[in-house]
């Protein structure tokens, strides 16, 4: 597995540097002028350090959504649509962000603190302590 | 023998600790929320969005059927089915909450996250728009997280109505929902079609969601946002400027101009609006113009100076 995603993620950060080129490439006819993306994240000093950290924290999230059991189709259109505040939060944290829908394991001293919980209204675990 | 000496005594420290510690918890959490006095005089003592349709959720995929609820209330067709391969990570059997909104992009809508209060669920609810929030129904130290669609609230029998997993419209007293809520920092979002806003959202997480969405889905598709945050938040220079460059692309280079004039009549500081009117008006060829706009963002420190500098160069 480890040796595939050695292979696959200089694919994959090449394949987004190329994506990002074309845009900045586009022909422009006249004066660019500053892209309210660029503007809005101008506060943060080194702007080309920035983007270069977003197309790797990218690349990681594919790589990490691709280890996670998420399809080789999905994944590339999946973080496209991360805004690059998300990317950074992805890339970085992605094993501590709380996914929707965890078990609770089933120790018995849990199930007794939670069942008080219920009962106090403190939390939902049990549909019958409603 | 010393250790047996010991036993009782820790045994007795663990149990304080384990009393104070769920103590602690209990004086926390178990307070029902209050709002605040101005939300308290002017919201409606209760509201119910109808007609939002629910999708019971099927194993551990409450994330895509939430989303579902979200996207088809707003006319947006789209299955559970078809989102689950979008935002359901197998191995964490859940989904996360940035690919809760990225996906929300993808299908046409905006979604903005709300701020930590109840008083903006309550204010949105009332406003017609569902929320998806997303709550621990257990203990931060075994965490069972869950996403819900917030459809209706009864303030008078302080309660919430959710669709929330295999139940629709199920009723949750205001208390044990806050309580399952604050765990998640009270995360919450709306997803709205381009040119409608959110009743309770500040004016720089609105221009963050509606920039963010523009990345994904371009200019054109971001446009009527652009527009109504402009009407929204007439005195938020970025949003005249935000307005400004979606008009330029999109070949409306007078309309452009006449935002970026805004931009910089409601923020004289703002070097990169200076800088966009400077550019703009040159392309035009109005050279004496561009050249005040262009020095005025020379004058400003930061990191437009250069940019700017250049240009009047070209000159």
């Amino acid at each position: 597995m480890n040796k595939l995603y050695r292979f696959l993620s200089p694919l994959l950060i090449l394949a987004l540097l190329l994506g990002s080129v074309s845009v900045a490439a586009a022909p422009v006819p006249t004066n660019e002028l500053v892209s309210t993306q660029a503007a809005l994240s101008a506060e943060r000093p080194d702007a080309d350090r920035e983007r270069i950290n977003e197309i790797l924290s990218r690349a990681d999230v594919q790589e990490q959504l691709i280890a996670q059991g998420v399809d080789l189709a999905e994944v590339e259109a999946r973080v496209a649509a991360l805004s690059n505040e998300e990317a950074r939060q992805m890339a970085e944290q992605l094993e501590q962000l709380p996914a929707g829908a965890s078990v609770v394991g089933a120790l018995l001293f849990v199930f007794v603190v939670l069942l008080v919980t219920d009962i106090l209204g403190l939390t939902n675990v049990f549909p019958f302590t409603r | 023998m010393t250790t047996r000496r010991f036993r009782p005594l820790l045994n007795a420290r663990f149990a304080g600790v384990l009393l104070s510690a769920i103590s602690m918890m209990l004086a926390g959490c178990a307070t029902t929320p209050q709002l605040a006095g101005s939300t308290e005089a002017s919201l409606p003592m209760r509201a119910m969005i109808e007609g939002v349709p629910f999708h019971a959720q099927r194993e551990y995929q409450c994330g895509p059927a939430s989303l579902a609820m979200m996207l088809n209330s707003q006319d947006v067709e789209v299955a559970v089915d078809t989102l689950i391969p979008q935002v359901f990570i197998p191995e964490r059997e859940g989904s996360v909450q940035p690919e809760m909104l990225a996906t929300t992009r993808r299908h046409g809508l905006i979604p903005f996250v709300l701020n930590d209060t109840f008083d903006a669920l309550l204010t949105e609810i009332a406003a017609g728009h569902p929320v998806a929030v997303m709550q621990n129904l257990s203990l931060p130290a075994w965490p069972m997280w869950h996403y819900a669609v917030a459809i209706g609230y009864d303030r008078e029998a302080e309660e919430m109505i959710l669709h929330s997993g295999e139940e629709a419209e199920r009723i949750e007293s205001f208390r044990r929902f806050d309580a399952t809520w604050a765990r998640s920092d009270r995360w919450a979002f709306v997803a709205l079609p381009p040119g409608q806003m959110p009743e309770a959202i500040g004016a720089y997480r609105a221009l963050d969601a509606i920039a963010s969405y523009e990345q994904v889905q371009g200019p054109q598709a971001t446009l009527p946002a652009w527009e109504t945050f402009a009407v929204h938040f007439p005195t938020t220079a970025m949003g005249h400027f935000a307005l400004g460059n979606a008009r330029h692309v999109l070949g409306d280079r007078e309309g452009a101009i006449e935002a970026f004039r805004e931009a910089v009549r409601h923020d004289g500081e703002l070097a990169v609006a200076w800088l966009n009117l400077g550019l703009s008006l040159q392309n035009r060829g109005n050279h004496e113009e561009a050249e005040q706009a262009l020095k005025r963002a020379a004058e400003l420190p930061g990191q437009w100076q250069a940019q700017a500098l250049d240009a009047l160069k070209r000159h």
